[in-house]
């Protein structure tokens, strides 16, 4: 513990949100690149459901016809998380589940079915339908099973997240290219409002989740650790204090005798606490309970006895339809207490560690889909619009851990995004390429 | 075959830095942090400087000139920013001690440093790697090849391979030196970067002559190799020297 430095532990649950994603825009560019001549270019969705973009037609009338279409399928989006918020306001959460379980079922046997079968075509892979049709099914209840039951490893479930974001996000690369990038930034504005604005629905949803001490019926990618990360308790949720006192300033440190005393006194106390943790796991076999998931909330809402939901509080991922679109994109730290302040504030984060980071599906979904569609130019234009999503996801959750509440992970990072894809296939790729046929480099 | 030989070409661009994204920066979540904004740092760097240039491209064919001027502000340009990652850095130095403090583990050891400057010029080598070499072996995965008119001896993908393998290992390890040498005010560490680097631009202007590649390549190398082997030698001097200071173990 002593000759450990603060860097092995430092970012660990920045690092803990990037790497699926990266993984995820990773084999969604592979996808892109090797079936996109082989896929049928048009496919009818939502998000195309007024024009029909034909390459030949001119660009007034693209603009138009994809205006119309980005505003059309942000209001069914809209509309779609406003019946999810009433029905989870009415308490019909057993039916979200049912739904949703009925969606994601839908999304992996019939959406990633056809990806497999071009796959299969492509690839020329000797298969025949029988058993290609069991282990399609297999995977597909796989998946359903895994999101839900709470005796699945979370290895799995978020595995099976990243899988759905990448079919959904294969799905959408299909769509005609002005299309695409209104939509992404309608999408991005309209994350904004649903997050930010009082009566937006995702905050209402959020708020209601929380007020109500339920899990968010949302499909989420947690980025809780696999392992209980009893070793490195305090390194692990280090993110807010170090911004905290980078951003903060003096507040943080001027304190700092009784901070450090106090938070180090409970700190070992948490470290055998996480130990009991993960005992109690290994006990019940696989089934993943977080004792400590409990935790937070107990201050948060008082309520002292653990429910059946608290119980469950980590290990069920509600999940919303991905098949009518409807995602959520927002990052969401629950339970990080509001006393930066402090000096116990440490050791809630302490506690907090294994809830980790959440991020919508939705997000997975539209960095792919952006990525996806940069492929579709140049690789070049994948690597400036990957590094503009992560830098922008980057700066989301630096601003989660200053400001504590959920916020949208699409405006920055789709933003900058676009922003880099036009720049460099404008600016940059003359350039490159004017040095690089030249053999001039720097 | 094609598609083995682009990874091929990928790989011995890219190869090198791989085994050390692997053996050293990914243990540690915040080397990967660094890296990545390192990378994006260059990546805005290449933007501004090809948004300057845009107005005069594409430059003339036969003239060697602006493309020396163009190396010239560059690679000025560049060094610019690194000073400026430096000063960043130092504030972010700043943080993390003092975060270190409040949660009472030890300060930032001399390895760490070395590490972050590693985990820096790392970031910038893939990024010129990336998107020099890299973006531009799309058509190495199809089914033929190409050679440049001045390099007729070798297929282009290979040589901008091997140009940016010299290239990458020059970014790396004179963000190492560049570091070391602004913490330790070490004059002659701060001037030989910039020097390295723009000997390194010049040199690739050797390639503009035809056949020029054949003797422009090799002092590209012999650049890199002599940083390379500067580099060693001065972390070598820096660990002994904490070793004796502090007397503890170093990690």
């Amino acid at each position: 513990m002593e000759s450990s430095s603060i860097l092995d532990s430092l970012g660990v649950e920045i690092i803990g949100v990037m790497a699926p994603v990266s993984i995820c825009m990773f084999l969604v560019v592979l996808l892109t690149y090797s079936l996109s001549v082989t896929s049928d270019p048009q496919i009818r969705t939502a998000a195309n459901l007024i024009y029909v973009e034909n390459p030949s037609d001119s660009a007034t009338v693209k603009l138009e016809g994809s205006l119309e279409n980005a505003i059309v399928f942000v209001v069914v989006v809209a509309a779609v998380t406003f019946v999810i918020v009433l029905l989870f306001y009415y308490n019909f959460t057993n039916f979200l589940k049912h739904y949703m379980r009925f969606s994601a079922f839908f999304v992996l046997g019939t959406m990633g079915g056809a990806i497999f079968l071009s796959i299969i075509q492509h690839f020329s892979i000797p298969v025949d339908s029988i058993t290609c049709f069991v282990l399609l099914f297999n995977f597909t209840v796989l998946g359903t099973l895994s999101v839900f039951s709470e005796g699945m490893p979370i290895v799995v479930r978020q595995c099976y997240m990243v899988v759905m974001g990448i079919v959904v996000a294969a799905w959408f690369t299909k769509l005609p290219e002005w299309t695409t990038w209104f939509i992404l930034v309608a999408l991005a504005l309209y994350d904004l409002v649903a997050v930010l604005a009082p009566g937006g629905p995702l905050k209402l949803l959020v708020e209601l989740a929380s007020t109500r001490d339920e899990e968010l019926p949302a499909m989420v990618y947690e980025a809780r650790p696999t392992v209980s990360r009893g070793r490195n308790g305090g390194g692990g949720s280090s993110l807010r204090v170090l911004v905290g006192g980078g951003g903060g300033g003096g507040g943080g440190v001027s304190d700092s005798g009784s901070v450090e005393l106090q938070a180090v006194g409970n700190h070992n106390a948490n470290l055998d606490y996480n130990a009991v943790a993960v005992m109690d796991r290994d006990s019940v076999d696989g089934v993943v309970r977080s004792p400590l998931a409990g935790n937070p909330r107990e201050t948060h809402s008082a309520s002292p006895a653990f429910s059946e939901h608290s119980r469950e509080l980590g290990s069920i991922v509600n999940r919303e339809s991905v098949a009518e679109e409807e995602m959520s994109p927002l990052v969401e730290l629950m339970g990080w207490g509001d006393n930066r302040e402090e000096p116990r504030g440490l050791v809630e984060e302490s506690d907090d560690i294994d809830r980790g980071i959440k991020l919508g599906l939705g997000d997975f979904i539209f960095y792919s889909v952006l990525v996806g569609r940069a492929a579709m130019y140049d690789l070049m234009t994948v690597y400036a619009c990957y590094l503009a999503i992560i830098s922008g996801l980057g700066c989301t959750l630096i601003l989660l851990s200053v400001y504590n509440k959920a916020l949208p992970a699409l405006p920055i990072s789709i933003m900058l995004g676009v922003v880099f894809y036009f720049l460099t296939r404008l600016l940059m790729e003359p350039f490159v390429v004017g040095m690089t046929t030249n053999l001039m480099m720097f | 075959m094609t598609v083995a030989a682009g990874i091929g070409y990928a790989l011995l661009a890219l190869g090198p830095s791989l085994s050390l994204f692997v053996s050293v920066i990914s243990r540690k979540p915040f080397l990967i942090l660094t890296l990545l904004s390192s990378t994006l740092v260059w990546l805005v760097s290449l933007i501004v400087l090809s948004g300057l240039w845009r107005p005069f491209l594409p430059l003339k064919a036969n003239v060697v000139w602006p493309y020396a001027l163009l190396v010239l502000s560059s690679v000025c340009f560049q060094e610019a920013l690194r000073f400026l990652f430096w000063k960043l850095y130092m504030r972010l130095e700043d943080v993390l001690d003092s975060f270190a403090d409040r949660i009472s583990r030890p300060r930032l050891f001399l390895t760490d440093k070395l590490q972050i400057a590693l985990a820096g010029g790392l970031g910038h080598g893939v990024a010129h790697a990336v998107f020099f070499c890299l973006s531009l072996l799309t058509p190495a995965f199809g089914p033929a090849t190409f050679y440049v008119d001045r390099c007729s001896k070798v297929p282009f993908f290979l040589i901008s391979a091997i140009i940016a393998l010299a290239f990458v290992t020059i970014h790396t390890f004179s963000m190492v030196i560049a570091f070391e040498g602004y913490a330790k005010g070490n004059r002659v560490d701060q001037v030989i970067v910039p020097v390295i680097h723009l000997s390194a631009g010049m040199l690739t202007l050797v390639n503009f002559a035809s056949e020029g590649c054949m003797i422009g390549v090799p002092l590209l190398y012999l650049v890199a190799s002599l940083t390379l082997l500067h580099c060693g030698k001065m972390v070598w001097q820096r660990l002994i020297e904490s070793r004796n200071q502090s007397g503890s173990t170093l990690r």
